[in-house]
Formats: C-alpha cells, sequence, structure tokens
C-alpha cells in the first residue's frame, strides 16, 4: 500500500496535475477570502469556504481521472495487480494519495483565519468545522471520481463523468425545491429508475433470471404499494434526490452550526465510493 | 514449481483457456507456443493471477494462486506483452517502485535493482525518462523488472516481439541462462524460437493443450516418415530406374531443379526402414555422382502446422 501511496505522490508532482490542483484551489481560496473577509469585511471565513466548494467541479476530475483509467490504458494494471499486494491496499494507497494532496490544500488554508484574527475577531469554530466539513466534502468527491475512472479506460471518459455526477449533486439541491411532488410522477421516475437498474443487473451480470427476477419483483412491489398507498410516494422525489445532495449538507454549517451527521455522512460517501472502487477493480478481473 | 490443473477461463459461451492441465519444474524452461488468439496471454494472465480462472488451480512452488494470492504472485517475476512501464519516470526511479511494490526489504533495494539492470543492460539508462526510451529499451527494463526480489518463477510474454535481430539473440541467450536458478515460462508464436530455448514445448490451439514434450521428441513424434533429399548430375529417367529397383522405398517427389543438368527428388522410405546407405550405394554402383544428400527432418513449424491445422503465423 506504501509503495503505492508514494508513487501517486511523486506522480501527482511530477506532472503538473498536482500543480495545478493546489495552484488552482489555493488561489480560489486567496480570492474568496478577499473578497468576503478583506473587501466586503465579514467576520466569517464560512462565506469563502463554501463558495469555493462549487469549484470541486473541477478540480476533483483534475486529480481523479488519470488515477485507475490511466494504469489500465498503460497496461501498467499489469505490473500492479500481479504483485503481491492486495486490490484494497493498492486503492487504499491511491486514494490516500488524493486525500493527501487535498489535505495539503486544506492546511494551508487553515492558517487564514489564523491571519485573520490579528485584525479583528473570527469565530474559530465557525472557521474550522467550515474547512472541516470542506475537507471531507472533497473527500467524498475525490471517492466517487475515483470510482469512475476504475470504469473506463479512457481519462477523458472518467473526467466528464466524475463532472456530470459532481454537476448532478450540485444540482439536486436547487432541482429537489423544484420538481412536482406529486405521486404519479414519482412513480414514473421510480419505474424508469428500475429500468436502468434492471438494464444494468443484465449488463453487469449477464444472466437473465436475475434480471427478470428483479423485474417482477421491483415493479410488483411498486405497483402493489402504488395501489394499497400511493400517498408514500408523495414527495418521494424531493427525498430521493436530497440523498444525493452533498451540498446541502454543508449549508449548517455556513450558519455556524456543527452538524455532525454531515461528517458522517461524507465519511460514509468516501468508504462507499472506496469499497465500490475495489470491487470493481475486482470484478472486472474475475468476470 | 508451477502446477497449472485444469485450468478453464470462460468469457459467456466462448472458452478462451479450455481445460488446460501441466506441470513446470525447478529450473525448467516451458515454452508456450501457439496461433495468435489461442489463449496463450490469457492463460499467463491467470497464473499470474491478473486474471481470475473460470475454474481450475494454479499452484506456484505450494500456494494457490487463487487461495493465497500474495503468497503466489511474491514468487512470480512478470513481463507482460506490453512491459508495464510508467512514461513518466525514470528508469531507477521506477525499479525502486517496482521493488517496494515487491516487498523486497529495504536495505537490499538499491544492490537488487543494481543487479537487475546490470543483467538487464539498462544501467547507463537509468536517468533516463522511460518515454524516452525505444521500444527494445523499454522491453530491457520490463525485463528488469520481472528480476526485482529474484522471484523463482519468472514469466515472459512474448519477450522478443519488437526487437531487433542483434536484442533478439541476446534475449534468448539470457533466458537460458535464467534456467539455473529460475522456472521460466516463456510465451511465442516464433517456432524456431522455442525451439532453440526451451526445454519442453506446450502447444496450445483455441485454449486447448495439443502436446507437452521436448521439442525433440515431437518432431519425432509427429515426424513420421523422413525424407531424404538426394540431388545427382544426371536425368530423372536414370535415377528412376535406380530408385524402382531398390527395396523399402513408398513414395518419391520430385524437387525444385538446383542447376542445370542436375536431378533432384526426396525418398521417403517405409517406416521404420534406413535406406540411407543402401540409397548411396544404389546411386554410386550406378554410376550416378551424388551432389547432396541429406535427411529431411521436420521443422517444429511443420509439426505445429500438422498438429493445429493451419498456418503458424511468423
Amino acid at each position: 500500500m506504501l509503495a503505492v501511496y508514494k508513487k501517486e505522490m511523486r506522480q501527482a508532482f511530477t506532472s503538473i496535475f498536482g500543480y495545478i490542483f493546489l495552484t488552482f484551489l489555493l488561489a480560489l481560496f486567496g480570492v474568496y477570502t478577499y473578497i468576503y473577509n478583506l473587501k466586503m469585511g465579514y467576520a466569517s471565513f464560512a462565506y469563502a469556504v463554501s463558495s469555493v466548494t462549487t469549484f470541486f467541479l473541477f478540480l476533483v476530475p483534475m486529480l481523479t481521472m488519470r488515477s485507475l483509467s490511466e494504469e489500465k490504458k498503460q497496461k501498467t494494471d499489469q505490473l500492479v495487480f500481479t504483485s503481491p499486494v492486495s486490490v484494497s491496499g493498492i486503492i487504499l494507497g491511491k486514494y490516500l494519495a488524493l486525500v493527501t494532496i487535498l489535505f495539503l490544500a486544506v492546511a494551508v488554508v487553515s492558517t487564514y483565519p489564523l491571519i485573520l484574527s490579528k485584525y479583528g475577531a473570527v469565530n474559530m469554530k465557525v472557521a474550522y468545522s467550515n474547512l472541516g466539513a470542506f475537507f471531507l466534502l472533497g473527500c467524498a468527491y475525490l471517492a466517487i471520481g475515483l470510482f469512475l475512472s476504475a470504469l473506463t479506460e479512457s481519462q477523458i471518459v472518467a473526467a466528464i463523468v466524475t463532472i456530470i455526477v459532481i454537476l448532478f449533486t450540485l444540482l439536486a439541491d436547487v432541482m429537489k425545491d423544484m420538481i412536482p411532488s406529486d405521486h404519479s410522477i414519482s412513480v414514473i421516475v421510480i419505474g424508469v429508475l428500475l429500468l436502468v437498474l434492471v438494464a444494468l443487473s443484465f449488463i453487469m451480470m449477464r444472466n437473465k433470471i436475475v434480471s427478470a427476477v428483479l423485474f417482477v419483483a421491483g415493479f410488483g412491489a411498486m405497483i402493489g404499494s402504488y395501489v394499497m398507498k400511493p400517498e408514500i410516494y408523495d414527495g418521494f422525489l424531493t427525498k430521493l434526490l436530497g440523498w444525493f445532495s452533498l451540498v446541502s449538507r454543508f449549508s449548517d454549517f455556513q450558519y455556524g452550526l456543527f452538524d455532525a451527521t454531515a461528517y458522517v455522512y461524507y465519511f460514509s460517501i468516501a468508504v462507499l465510493f472506496v469499497f465500490l472502487t475495489i470491487q470493481a477493480i475486482k470484478k472486472r478481473r474475475w468476470s | 514449481m508451477i502446477e497449472v490443473k485444469n485450468l478453464v477461463k470462460r468469457y459467456g459461451s466462448f472458452a478462451a483457456v479450455d481445460d488446460l492441465s501441466f506441470t513446470v519444474e525447478d529450473g525448467e524452461i516451458l515454452g508456450f507456443l501457439g496461433p495468435n488468439g489461442a489463449g496463450k496471454s490469457t492463460t499467463m494472465n491467470m497464473i499470474t493471477g491478473y486474471i481470475s480462472a473460470t475454474e481450475g488451480d494454479v499452484i506456484i512452488d505450494g500456494y494457490n494462486m487463487f487461495d493465497e494470492p500474495e503468497k503466489a504472485k511474491q514468487c512470480i517475476g512478470y513481463l507482460p506483452e506490453i512491459p508495464p512501464v510508467y512514461p513518466d519516470m525514470r528508469v531507477r526511479e521506477y525499479l525502486g517502485f517496482v521493488a517496494e511494490l515487491r516487498k523486497v526489504p529495504k536495505k537490499d533495494r538499491k544492490s537488487e535493482i543494481d543487479r537487475v539492470m546490470g543483467l538487464a543492460r539498462v544501467e547507463h539508462m537509468q536517468r533516463k525518462l522511460i518515454k524516452h526510451l525505444s521500444k527494445g529499451y523499454r522491453q530491457r527494463v520490463g525485463l528488469a523488472q520481472a528480476l526485482l526480489g529474484n522471484p523463482k518463477v519468472i514469466i515472459l510474454d512474448e519477450p522478443t516481439v519488437g526487437l531487433d535481430p542483434m536484442q533478439i539473440s541476446w534475449m534468448r541467450e539470457f533466458i537460458r541462462s535464467l534456467a539455473k536458478e529460475h522456472t521460466v515460462i516463456l510465451s511465442s508464436h516464433i517456432l524456431f524460437e522455442v525451439n532453440a530455448v526451451c526445454d519442453r514445448v506446450l502447444i496450445i490451439n483455441h485454449g486447448k493443450k495439443i502436446i507437452l514434450d521436448t521439442p525433440e521428441q515431437i518432431i519425432h513424434t509427429i515426424g513420421g516418415t523422413e525424407g531424404i533429399y538426394v540431388a545427382a548430375r544426371t536425368d530423372k529417367a536414370a535415377v528412376d530406374a535406380v530408385l524402382n529397383s531398390m527395396e523399402d522405398i513408398q513414395t518419391i517427389r520430385e524437387e525444385r531443379v538446383p542447376e542445370d543438368g542436375v536431378y533432384a527428388c526426396s525418398v521417403f522410405p517405409k517406416a521404420g526402414a534406413d535406406i540411407r546407405e543402401k540409397l548411396f550405394r544404389a546411386l554410386a554402383d550406378a554410376g550416378l555422382p551424388v551432389l547432396e544428400m541429406r535427411s529431411e527432418t521436420k521443422t517444429l513449424e511443420e509439426v505445429f502446422i500438422t498438429l493445429t491445422g493451419e498456418e503458424g503465423t511468423c
């Protein structure tokens, strides 16, 4: 694991990507700190932090797009996966390297509230709980990016899909207030999602029986529950989108509240996607 | 020692490798021969644990690849068809990474890297970026990588592809020298190469084992009747007259005329008969000057075509 970690760190800083990532992230923090705290005179560091979160959209794929897709393309995965290191060790090494690079930026930024406190009262608790949430949100996005890069050989595809997914998590917050909440539309959307799920299960497993069972059971449950108790579908889409809205959990921090469940949520997303990455790699080699 | 037992790899209904079993003893070089798409690389990828098997077992030095992959992988050095190198790394840096990945103890790492760079003759390239190296040097760096940690088993997938003739002959000699301390599996679609380097040859086609034996034995088994090529300064009628009076001759095949006024043919004796001496005396007694006479042994190439029923790709 350590060997992979060190290699990833070295590669990030012998190529241009690590530098671009850090430069870009630090420049954004600098600009927003200047605008909100210095120019406009807000006392809270939270505005600057939450403004930068949007830019994960471009920053995350920059780091993650190469991670696994490039190894597969260059066939170096034949070296890595035939070495006496477990798949989990390899993926964790890669993921921790990504997290470390993000941490470097956050560590630099964590001096800003201290500097600001020389010139006025800064609520340290708010500032650092925000920065902590920012870091964990980044970790969650990095895990998602890593997972998507495990699915393809092409960096470009990995980057584009990562941008789309992160965009979706950003827009989910806005969309969930706008979409209709009556139950018939919910059912239609769930039906479409079920179809996608069945199709995916068939593509992954190539097993007609499993997919057929999934299809019958899914639609049976959906139609059955809809006939018996349609009101459970009220507002379902709003809830569903709410689950995917990573940024909406950030807003509490902005108002100075410390929300431990958000930390847990981000951490769980990160763990889930690292786990999924390991499974995707194992699956690819074991099918 | 490598034991492969009933190895099967299926992709849907297509069997890339179909019930393959063989054993490679310590210090032996096994040649893995088959046309493109025969399942050579798939088998090697299963032996090295890169992909799984649908059925069957691979046992490396007593460790089952699918039950104890880390221990089994520790015993193997693998050079895949395309050398697994990072273009943006320097040679020494790359080998340092592989040494750590392969768990070479920290104190031995430097000397071990120097050792394999010496063996693969890439010392003078150690500061270069791999992307600036030629195909031949990349292949050598890949070879150096496979030797790191001195693994017992070394697996080389088409190691001479893309090399120039000098490098090919060096590579062959080098592989031969490995056999003293290592067990080697080498795949190739070049028959001559396998013949020159390997102790035993496994021929596969469509994922199935066709034959496993020493190169000489394979030629002998499949060889059937060996022909004797004769060229004499005379005409067809004279030679035919002599041959027709002899016993133990099955068929005569006319060959291309080597020069004006010379007749050449291949004589195939009946099974088990050695007619070389008799043939010489018969022609000499008839006063026909023999310019050339030699036994025609089937090459591995012909054997291969006989066995697989298709043209080998060279």
